[in-house]
């Protein structure tokens, strides 16, 4: 059933939310009381919690007639499988890093922006995921990236952190200045941008709309950091507050990624193999987020590279799904999807927490060593085995959540009975064996007797509401990987929905 | 020498698309680089204005190019307040001083 | 009531792991008694399947999809591992209890333990090969955990990632065979597959049967990858023990042991089997001749026998794989604890710096004997029934040059280990140690074995029948009672074995005017120091690696154009790749 109302209050409100938390903090700011900062924060968390009641609404609406499938259409808006993933994925993941930021942020100048963009950010992200044609999917997409900028960016006074922000703004805008420039050359052949009616004539688009796939995948490949575009990175994503490390990591790469399968997957009666040069994109982004993770001395850096390698995984899925018509390929990678959200966002903010009790407190910007997670857990056993687990999961070790989303992809991989596709799959694991040589030193570092200076001298303690979240987290990390099966129902609507045009 | 409108617009795309990617692959000025993404962006508006008079459509040509022209300005803002911060913080606006995040 | 025991040997490891950690390392007392009670109600769990065993699949919990059916099947190989990995794990658990007292982080350390046990019986008793492919990663988890258990140390640092690495680098091998089953079988069911492997095409069998010997290789610390087993001898004794008798190693053997029936057909394959067990137990015995260092002669000693098991598994005698594994576990745990016992006591792990040790600690010395004649195979020790079992079946189903060739290493066995019992325990002390006394929970654990050592191979009826036809229909094992056991070794080869032994025996009686030949072999010695090269070819993978790491962060400059053109080659490679027609 079609309900039209929640839908449309699910998209919009994040909108309606954002001007009043940024109004409720400055207000209150420039009049040097806390309570109205207090009563934004608040209302970022309920406005967060209104969102998930009304996807759930959504959802159980659109299940009520009894098909499985999901579909609820505006105009150009559809609340499908696939924009389900992403909206789930992006409001645990923002209630978890508001909740988190609540300690972090607290005194920042600017607490205020920060909350309003966040909303404007999972906002945009949420529009991103039900977009239903062209010229809506660049609009989300831009405003997920416009209100980026100003996160990454945060720390207005430290210069590593304007140079970030700077480089990303750059590139991001490069990048969707080519899908935009793909957007006109789709545009020019046929004069649609609904993603149905490309799908539909997607054999006659010809030189022109192979010339436009190509521009928006590049375009949306810069969001998603696929190699070589992907050299803002590890740049943004080790100098942004770490609540938004979290959030960049863990769903706004994702959100790029889901872009760009969205229109890979209107190609289906197009000529030219584009699964494949997604798979080699995914390997080749395998092994140079692994290679470049593994020398690396700044934890959030060593973790952003990592989201290279991870993109990888899931690229390789999404692109056996396509190669192949392969559903567990896609499934996996969107489960991957989930799953590293859920992995990468608790790694960053462990490694935040640690960040904000060694460092923050103390006014000290500068970045967080490797050398300074020494003998962590003697003063911070919970933080340690959380972050513990974070790596060893994205490590893909069992029994936690990233051995079960690798394991599905891989299981694609040889399904296809394809000889190459084997040799991808040795390729992909051999991989997942060198991330566990960076992973696994941190595990070891943080359980060292001897104390790092930082942490000799730390005298903080992490707050319950930076714990929460991680803690949170963490049971999830470790719950999805003994029972895989919870995620199973949002992964095949995902999985439908994406191949579905692309076979059809 | 009779050349048809549109084509004299694909080169006026093109031309613009091309100083911006050659500015921004060459001047190390930040200015100059917030200069080139505006000028990639106006070649993206001439796209659509030309793809929309291709295949009859120019209202939602029209739309899109107004969204883009829209968003484009918010990002320059943008770019030129982290210039002016950057200017503020590091005293140049050189990209070479700006690449102290590297490997 | 199978059901029962198996969540039980399973799962009560696993709440114990929890309590223990969640008990807090302010308690110890509380947490070493926490750790014995799950530990041992965990191998009561598992002897009284014994009773219980059947070729039908036991607990099934229904996952469906990707994941198959969590199905567990308590059959003969599985529950005998599952007795192992609990008895004598819990033995030393209970020798922990004083060897590890007073540590910092003992939470950490039965904790993981206790996973370790429950995670290796998983591994045995699970017929879901996704499972097994979990359960084998949590135990690379779990050594890598425990062998860098003192996290200041950089060596004990470097010994557990490097275990980690190899054999999580074999368990792709696993990982491959095992999509590769589900994909052509279209089940997870191990046993579905044994029963009918031409389900799979030879090409993709063939895969699978050689991914699953890199795996198994990997695991125990076989050719090639046995580099990492000395460097394992980092860990506390107590874990050197679990890893080398009751878990992790055996694991690559059960593999084999499992799926031999699959596999047999396969071309090449029980012969690349043999071979790797050849040079394994070749290589390692030559290396434990030149060691100096207590632990590591007897890691070199378990690969070594590691080896023989493997042999024969490729010769066809699964049998006798799995009879020389469960005399292997019990001495070989033995010796571990006892050494435990003498490095904990005298605070060296170097034989140079021991000597008269004996004479300290009478009682340590006695079940060292014990464990020493056992693993030199001298009659009537489980060891020697076992050994010569296993050298019966690789000459039946062998070349008779493989066959030669370990019965020159029963030779050395038995002379590298008189070697380390003189060195320890006999003559003149050569530092001033300080030996402590064996304190009574050492005792408690060390004892039991020691009997066992003596006796176990009485057991050969009811093991027989336990790998039997009534629960494992693939492998055709036939029952053998005392009396057969006998009359089956007591024959001319076993006379050639012994000799050899005596040999290994003799040589080192007369070690003084033999120092001319030694000396002639100086350029072997020095191989073995060197491991054979093995140690380089690692040294070197990971040296390349990081160097292509390091070349590659290069390219990360940090200038903004130098980023742009990433994009512009991005869009210029793919528009030439489309338009060549990809």
């Amino acid at each position: 059933m079609i309900d039209q109302p929640l839908f449309t209050s699910l998209l919009l409100l994040p909108f309606l939310s954002a001007p009043l938390i940024y109004l409720l903090g400055r207000l209150s700011v420039r009049k040097g009381q806390d309570s109205g900062m207090k009563a934004a924060r608040l209302l970022t968390l309920a406005a967060l919690m209104a969102e998930i009641v009304l996807l759930v609404l959504t959802v159980k609406g659109a299940i009520g007639g009894g098909s499985v499938q999901i579909l609820v259409g505006l105009e150009a808006m559809r609340f499908d499988g696939i924009g389900l993933i992403l909206t789930g994925l992006v409001l645990v993941l923002g209630v978890c890093v508001t909740l988190f930021s609540i300690p972090y942020m607290n005194k920042e100048k600017g607490e205020e922006k920060f909350y309003a963009l966040l909303m404007m950010t999972i906002g945009s992200i949420i529009g991103l995921g039900f977009s239903y044609d062209l010229f809506n999917l660049w609009i989300w997409f831009e405003a997920m990236a416009i209100s980026t900028y100003f996160l990454v960016a945060f720390y207005n006074e430290q210069s590593a952190s304007l140079e970030a922000g700077i480089k990303y703004l750059v590139q991001s805008s490069i990048g969707s200045a080519l899908v935009l420039f793909g957007i006109a050359a789709i545009f020019a052949t046929q004069g649609t941008v609904s993603l149905e009616d490309i799908w539909q004539y997607a054999d006659q688009l010809g030189t022109l709309g192979a010339l436009g796939m190509v521009l928006m995948i590049v375009g949306f490949g810069v969001k998603a950091a696929l190699v070589p575009m992907h050299t803002w990175l590890p740049d943004a994503h080790s100098q942004a507050p770490s609540g938004i490390s979290a959030m960049l990591s863990g769903v706004v790469i994702e959100a790029g990624l889901i872009a760009m399968l969205r229109v890979v997957s209107m190609t289906g009666k197009m000529n030219g193999n584009w699964a494949y040069i997604l798979i080699i994109f995914a390997l080749i982004n395998i092994l140079v987020g692994n290679l470049m993770a593994l020398r690396q001395t700044e934890i959030k850096r060593m973790l952003a590279y990592s989201s290279l390698a991870h993109m990888g995984y899931m690229l390789f899925g999404f692109g056996i799904g396509f190669g192949f018509g392969s559903g567990t390929g896609a499934e996996g990678g969107f489960f991957h999807m989930l799953t590293h959200g859920l992995m990468k966002g608790l790694a960053f903010m462990s490694v935040g927490a640690l960040l904000y009790v060694l460092k923050l407190v103390k006014g000290d910007h500068s970045s967080l060593k490797l050398d300074d997670l020494n003998g962590a857990s003697r003063k911070y056993p919970l933080i340690a085995i959380c972050l513990s687990v974070a790596v060893l999961a994205l490590g893909g070790l069992p029994p936690f959540a990233g051995f079960m989303s690798k394991w599905m992809i891989l299981v694609a991989g040889v399904e296809t009975k394809n000889i190459w596709m084997l040799v991808a799959v040795g390729f992909v694991g051999l991989n997942s064996v060198l991330s566990l040589g960076y992973y696994a030193p941190i595990v070891n570092r943080l359980f060292k007797r001897e104390q790092s200076e930082v942490v000799a001298a730390a005298y903080t303690r992490v707050s319950w509401m930076m714990s929460l979240p991680i803690m949170v987290l963490t049971l999830a990390v470790i719950l999805i990987g003994v029972w895989p099966l919870l995620t199973d129902f949002i992964l095949y609507n995902g999985q439908y929905f994406l191949l579905g045009y692309f076979f059809n | 020498m009779n050349l048809p409108i549109p084509f004299i617009v694909l080169l006026a795309v093109l031309s613009l698309a091309g100083t911006g990617f050659y500015c921004l692959l060459f001047t190390r000025n930040l200015i100059k680089v917030v200069v080139a993404l505006q000028l990639i962006v106006k070649g993206v508006v001439l796209a659509f204005v030309l793809a929309g008079h291709l295949v009859q459509n120019e209202s939602l040509a029209q739309t899109m190019a107004i969204t883009v022209i829209v968003a484009d300005t918010i990002v320059a803002v943008i770019g030129l307040a982290l210039a002016v911060q950057i200017r503020l913080h590091t005293g140049s606006l050189d990209l070479k001083a700006l690449s102290n995040l590297k490997r | 009531m199978i059901n029962i025991l198996i969540a039980c040997s399973i799962g009560l490891p696993w709440l114990g792991a929890l309590l223990v950690w969640l008990i807090g390392d302010k308690r110890e007392k509380a947490q070493h008694w926490a750790a014995i009670l799950f530990s041992v109600a965990a191998g009561a769990a598992a002897v009284l399947m014994l009773w219980h065993t059947s070729a039908e699949s036991g607990l099934t919990i229904t996952m469906g999809g990707v994941f198959g059916d969590f199905t567990f099947i308590p059959d003969g190989l599985g529950v005998f591992l599952s007795v192992i990995a609990t008895v004598i794990g819990s033995l030393a658990v209970i020798f922990s209890t004083s060897y590890m007292k007073g540590e910092t982080q003992i939470g950490r350390y039965y904790a993981f333990v206790l996973f370790f046990i429950g995670a290796m019986v998983g591994l045995v008793l699970t017929s879901n090969i996704m499972l097994m492919f979990f359960f084998w990663e949590i135990t690379a988890l779990c050594s890598y955990a425990l062998i860098a258990f003192h996290n200041d140390d950089p060596k004990a640092v470097k010994g557990g990632i490097k275990a980690l690495i190899i054999t999580s680098i074999g368990g792709i091998g696993l990982l491959l065979g095992a999509l590769i089953l589900y994909v052509y079988t279209g089940t997870f069911d191990i046993s579905v597959f044994i029963a009918a492997p031409s389900a799979v095409p030879a090409g993709m069998l063939a895969v699978l049967a050689f991914g699953f010997l890199i795996a198994a290789a990997a695991k125990s610390a076989q050719f090639p990858f046995q580099t990492w087993l000395p460097d394992a001898m980092e860990a506390p004794s107590p874990i050197s023990a679990l890893i080398h008798a009751a878990t992790m190693v055996n694991a690559g053997v059960y593999l084999l042991a499992r799926f031999f029936p699959a596999f047999k057909d396969v071309p090449y394959w029980c012969e690349a089997v043999m071979i790797v067990g050849m040079l394994s137990a070749l290589l390692a015995a030559i290396m434990a001749l030149t060691s100096m260092d207590l632990k590591r002669v007897l890691a070199y000693s378990t690969v070594s026998q590691l080896g023989y098991m493997v042999y024969a598994v490729g010769a066809g005698g699964v049998f006798a794989s799995q009879f020389h594994l469960f005399s292997h576990s019990i001495f070989k745990a033995l010796l571990f604890l006892a050494a435990g016992a003498v490095i904990h006591s005298v605070g060296t792990r170097d034989m140079e710096k021991m000597g008269g040790v004996g004479k300290h600690m009478p009682f340590v010395k006695w079940v060292f004997l014990i464990g020493a004649l056992a693993l030199s195979g001298i009659p009537v020790l489980n060891g020697f029934w076992s050994k010569e079992v296993v050298l019966e079946a690789g000459l039946a189903g062998g070349p008779s040059w493989i066959y030669g060739v370990m019965v020159l290493v029963a030779g050395l066995t038995a002379l590298y280990t008189i070697r380390c019992v003189w060195k320890v325990f006999f003559g003149e002390a050569r530092s001033d140690y300080h030996a402590h006394k064996v304190e009574m929970a050492m005792k408690v654990a060390l004892a039991p074995l020691a009997l066992a050592a003596l006796v176990s191979w009485l057991a050969v009826g009811p093991f027989s029948t336990l790998l039997g036809t009534a629960s494992l229909p693939q492998h055709h094992i036939e029952s053998l009672n005392i009396a057969e056991l006998v009359h089956e070794v007591l024959t001319l080869p076993t006379l050639i074995a012994l000799a050899a032994i005596a040999i290994g025996v003799v040589l080192w009686l007369l070690r003084a005017k033999l120092e001319g030949f030694v000396e002639g072999l100086r350029g072997l010695r020095w191989a073995a120091d060197h491991s054979f090269g093995f140690e380089a070819i690692n040294s070197a993978v990971v040296r390349v690696t990081n160097s292509l790491a390091e070349t590659l962060r290069n390219t990360q400059t940090g200038l903004l154009n130098w980023n742009v053109l990433g994009i512009l080659a991005a869009v210029i490679i793919l528009i030439a790749a489309i338009s060549l027609g990809a």
